[in-house]
C-alpha cells in the first residue's frame, strides 16, 4: 500500500477532517426520521427551537448522541495509539489497562443499586475506570519507575477481578441483568447532552499527546535508547498513561465498554499515514471519531426501529478487518 | 579537564557485582578501545558513562560535572551511545529514524543536522528513503551510527559496533571512527577483535571481572601474559608485514599434558609445533639457527629452544643446552629436517637420549632428506618411526590419554597416563 502523507502531516489530517465532515453529516441527516441536506442547514443555523418536535428531535436526541459517538471514538483511538506505542505490543488496545473493567464495575454497582442514569452510574463508572488506573499505577511503580510490563499484568489481573465481581453483581441483581448486559456490551441510546459534557472533558487529553509527537516517535526504539537520545522517558511515560487511562475511564463512563475501536483505528491509520505520531495521532483522532459515529449510524438504522448495540457493530466490522490486517502485516 | 573521569566507580545489578573500584580519565580527543572477555562489565561502563544507570559507589563526571546532575537532554549534547542492540519493528523511513538523534538540539533546525548529509557522511547516502526494517544488519549498524552523530555530541560511546558486520565493513566502520576522531570527536569504543583493537586504537581498556586490568597504548597493553591473564587462553604475538598480531590458542593455562621435545629446522617443524601448543604440550626445541622458520615461530610461542648463530653449525653450548632439553623431555621427536654437517649433532643428540631411556620418534622423510647417511644408526637404536606428522602427533594423542601408557620412566601397558604438569 502507498503511503500518503510521508512528510508533512496535513494532507492526511485534511482528509481525515473531510471524512469526519462527511460522518457527520451523514450521521445527521440518515436515521428513523431521515433528513434532507436542506433541513439539516435549517435546523443547524435556526438552532434549538422549543416547541418543534422535528427541532427537538434533532437537536435533544440525534446531535448529543452523534456528537457523543465522534467524541468516544476519538478518545479510544488516541488512547489506543497511546498505549499500543507504549507497549510496544500491537495487540494493545484501550481496555489492557484494566481501566474499562474499573469502570463497568462502578457502573455495575450504579444499575443494581437503581442509580440509574446520569449522573450516578455515569460518574460511579468514572470513578471505578479513574480508581482502577491509580491501583495498576502503584502496583507498577518500582524505585520511583513504572514498569511497563509489571503495568501491563496488573491491568490484566484487575480486568478479571473486576469482571468477576461484576458477575457476581449480575447474579446477585438478578432482575438488572439485562441492563448491566446491555451496559457492557456498549450503546450511544438514550444519551444526551449531559454524557456529551462528560465527554468533552476528555479534549484536553486528545491535544495533549499531539505535543509528545517526537518523544512518542522516539520511544518505539525503546526506553532506553529514548533515554539515549535524551528523552526524559519516565516523566513522557507518566503524563501518556494518564493521559490514556483518563481518555478510555471517559469514553466508558458514557458509553460503556465498545470493542476494537481503539485497537483497529490505530493500525488502519498506521498503514495509511505510517507509524509517525505526527501524522498517526492526529489522523486516529479524526478516523476513530469517523468510525465510531458511522458504526452507531449502522446501530440505529439497520434493524430500525430496533438497535443493534454499537459494540456489536465495530465488532462485526472491526474482527474481520483485523484478522486481514494482521495476514498483511506478516506477509508485509 | 579531563572529558570523563571515573573515581572509584563500584556497580551492582541489585546484589551481584558489576564493576569494581573503576577509575580511569578520558581526555578530549582521546580514540580508546575497551576489550575484556564477556560479562566483565564493558557495556555497563559505557552505561555508566551516560549516565543511564547510577553507580553504586564513587562518581562519574561528565566534563566535571555528576552525571546524575545533567538532564536527559543536556546529557545527550554531551554524549552520543551507539547500542549493541537496536530494535525498531515500525515501518519507519531511515531518514525519520536518523533524524531522531537530533532530538536532543531542540527545535530550532539551525542548531540540528541533516540527516542526508550525516548519512553521506557515512558513505551511503542512498539509504535515505529506504525503509529501516528493510535494512540488512550492517546497513542498521550505519543508521544508528549516523542517529548518534545527530546528537553533535563531543564523547561517542560505541557497544560492539562490529560485532554485525562483515570484514570489509568492519574495516570501513573504523576508519570511519578514526575520521571522526580527526574531527575532534572522542571516541570510547568497546570490541572483541584484539588485532582490529591493536590497529587502531591509540589507547586500550582492559576490563577483567569487573575491574581494570590494564590501560595503555596497545602494544604495552596487549602483551600476551596479561591477554592469558584476563582471557584464560594462550596468546602469541606475530610480527607480519610491519604489524603486530595476535594470535590464540583454546588451552587454558597450568594444563600442559606433558614435555615435547622437537628436532626440526628449515620450517620442518613450525606445524607440529603449534599443533602441540595448542594441544596443551609444553613443547621445546633444538638445537635451531637463529632466522631459521622453525626458529621464529618456536620463539612466537614462546617455546625454550636451544639456539645457535645464523648459518653456524651447532657449537658447544647450544648442543649441551639441548641434551638438558631433551633430559626433561617425556617425548623427543624428530621432523624430516634435511640432516647434514650443519645439524649432525642433533643426531648424536637423539641417539644419546635413546640411551637415556626417552621415547624417540621420528618420522620416516627423516631418512629421505639426510644427506650425510648419518639416520641410518635411529631405527636399530629404538627410534620409533611413523609415516608422517599426523601419524606421530595421534600416538602422542593415544599415549596422553593413557592408552599406550609408555613413559620414560619405564612404566608398562598398564601404567598411569603419561600425565605431567
Amino acid at each position: 500500500m502507498t503511503r500518503l502523507a510521508r512528510t508533512s502531516a496535513w494532507p492526511g489530517i485534511g482528509l481525515a477532517g473531510g471524512l469526519l465532515v462527511v460522518c457527520l453529516v451523514l450521521s445527521l441527516v440518515l436515521g428513523p426520521a431521515s433528513l434532507s441536506l436542506s433541513q439539516l442547514w435549517h435546523f443547524v443555523t435556526t438552532g434549538p427551537v422549543p416547541g418543534n418536535l422535528e427541532n427537538a428531535i434533532f437537536w435533544q436526541i440525534r446531535m448529543p448522541r452523534v456528537l457523543l459517538a465522534c467524541l468516544v471514538g476519538a478518545e479510544l483511538a488516541v488512547a489506543g495509539v497511546i498505549l499500543q506505542d507504549l507497549f510496544l505490543n500491537p495487540l494493545t488496545d484501550p481496555y489492557v489497562t484494566g481501566v474499562s473493567s474499573g469502570a463497568a464495575l462502578g457502573a455495575t454497582i450504579g444499575i443494581v443499586l437503581h442509580w440509574s442514569g446520569l449522573p450516578w452510574t455515569t460518574m460511579l463508572a468514572l470513578v471505578g475506570g479513574l480508581a482502577t488506573l491509580g491501583i495498576v499505577w502503584m502496583a507498577a511503580r518500582r524505585r520511583g519507575r513504572i514498569d511497563i510490563f509489571v503495568l501491563l499484568l496488573a491491568g490484566v489481573t484487575i480486568s478479571y477481578l473486576a469482571s468477576a465481581m461484576v458477575t457476581v453483581l449480575m447474579i446477585q441483581g438478578n432482575q438488572d441483568m439485562r441492563a448491566i448486559v446491555y451496559w457492557l456490551m456498549g450503546s450511544f441510546s438514550g444519551r444526551g447532552w449531559g454524557e456529551v459534557q462528560i465527554a468533552l472533558v476528555a479534549v484536553p487529553f486528545m491535544i495533549l499527546p499531539l505535543f509528545f509527537s517526537r518523544e512518542m516517535d522516539i520511544l518505539l526504539q525503546g526506553e532506553k535508547r529514548a533515554l539515549e537520545l535524551g528523552v526524559e522517558v519516565e516523566r513522557t511515560k507518566r503524563l501518556l498513561l494518564v493521559t490514556a487511562g483518563v481518555l478510555t475511564a471517559i469514553a466508558v463512563s458514557v458509553c460503556g465498554i465498545i470493542g476494537f475501536v481503539g485497537l483497529v483505528v490505530p493500525h488502519i491509520v498506521r498503514l495509511l499515514v505510517g507509524p509517525g505520531h505526527r501524522s498517526l495521532l492526529p489522523v486516529s483522532l479524526l478516523v476513530g471519531a469517523s468510525l465510531l459515529g458511522i458504526a452507531d449510524l449502522l446501530s440505529r438504522t439497520v434493524i430500525a426501529p430496533n438497535e443493534i448495540p454499537v459494540g456489536v457493530v465495530t465488532t462485526f466490522v472491526g474482527a474481520p478487518l483485523f484478522v486481514y490486517l494482521l495476514r498483511r502485516g506478516r506477509k508485509g | 579537564m579531563a572529558l570523563v573521569t571515573l573515581r572509584d566507580v563500584d556497580f551492582a545489578y541489585d546484589e551481584r557485582p558489576v564493576l569494581r573500584r573503576i577509575s580511569f580519565d578520558l581526555q578530549a580527543g582521546d580514540f580508546v578501545g575497551i576489550v575484556g572477555p564477556n560479562g566483565s562489565g564493558k557495556s555497563t561502563l559505557i552505561d555508566l558513562i551516560d549516565g543511564l544507570l547510577r553507580p553504586a559507589a564513587g562518581e562519574v563526571l561528565v566534563n566535571g560535572i555528576s552525571t546524575q546532575k545533567y538532564r536527559r537532554r543536556d546529557m545527550a549534547r554531551e554524549v552520543a551511545l551507539v547500542p549493541q542492540h537496536f530494535d525498531l519493528d515500525f515501518d519507519l523511513a531511515v531518514r525519520e529514524v536518523v533524524e531522531m538523534g537530533s532530538y536532543c538540539r531542540g527545535k530550532d533546525a539551525a542548531a540540528r543536522s541533516d540527516p542526508d548529509q550525516t548519512l553521506a557522511r557515512l558513505g551511503v547516502a542512498e539509504l535515505a528513503d529506504r525503509r529501516f526494517t528493510e535494512l540488512s544488519g550492517g546497513e542498521r549498524q550505519l543508521v544508528v551510527l549516523a542517529q548518534a552523530l545527530m546528537q553533535q555530541a563531543q564523547l561517542l560511546l560505541l557497544d560492539e559496533p562490529a560485532s554485525a558486520l562483515d570484514v570489509s565493513h568492519q574495516l570501513r566502520l573504523f576508519d570511519l571512527l578514526q575520521r571522526l576522531n580527526r574531527d575532534g570527536v572522542t571516541v570510547l569504543c568497546i570490541l572483541h577483535d584484539l588485532n582490529l583493537a591493536i590497529h587502531y586504537f591509540e589507547k586500550l581498556l582492559v576490563l577483567s571481572d569487573g575491574e581494570v586490568a590494564a590501560y595503555g597504548p596497545p602494544d604495552e597493553v596487549l602483551r600476551p601474559a596479561i591477554v592469558e591473564a584476563v582471557y584464560g587462553v594462550r596468546a602469541y604475538l606475530h610480527k607480519h608485514a610491519g604489524r603486530t598480531y595476535l594470535t590464540f590458542s583454546p588451552r587454558l593455562r597450568g594444563e600442559r599434558l606433558g614435555r615435547v621435545h622437537l628436532v626440526c629446522g628449515g620450517g620442518t617443524g613450525a606445524g607440529l609445533m603449534r599443533e602441540l601448543v595448542d594441544a596443551g604440550y609444553d613443547v621445546s626445541a633444538g638445537v635451531l639457527n637463529a632466522l631459521d622458520t622453525d626458529e621464529e615461530t618456536g620463539s612466537e610461542l614462546g617455546l625454550s629452544m636451544a639456539v645457535e648463530a645464523p648459518f653456524t653449525p651447532v657449537g658447544d653450548e647450544a648442543h649441551a643446552q639441548n641434551l638438558e632439553l631433551m633430559r626433561t623431555a617425556d617425548v623427543v621427536m624428530v621432523t624430516a629436517v634435511p640432516v647434514s654437517h650443519g645439524n649432525a649433532r642433533n643426531i648424536g643428540a637423539v641417539l644419546e637420549a635413546v640411551a637415556a631411556g626417552t621415547p624417540v620418534w621420528a618420522v620416516r622423510g627423516l631418512l629421505d632428506a639426510d644427506f650425510i647417511g648419518l639416520t641410518d644408526e635411529l631405527e636399530p637404536a629404538g627410534v620409533e618411526f611413523f609415516a608422517d606428522d599426523a601419524g606421530m602427533f595421534a600416538a602422542l594423542g593415544e599415549r596422553s590419554s593413557g592408552r599406550r601408557g609408555v613413559h620414560k620412566s619405564g612404566a608398562g601397558p598398564s601404567g598411569p597416563p603419561a600425565l605431567k604438569t
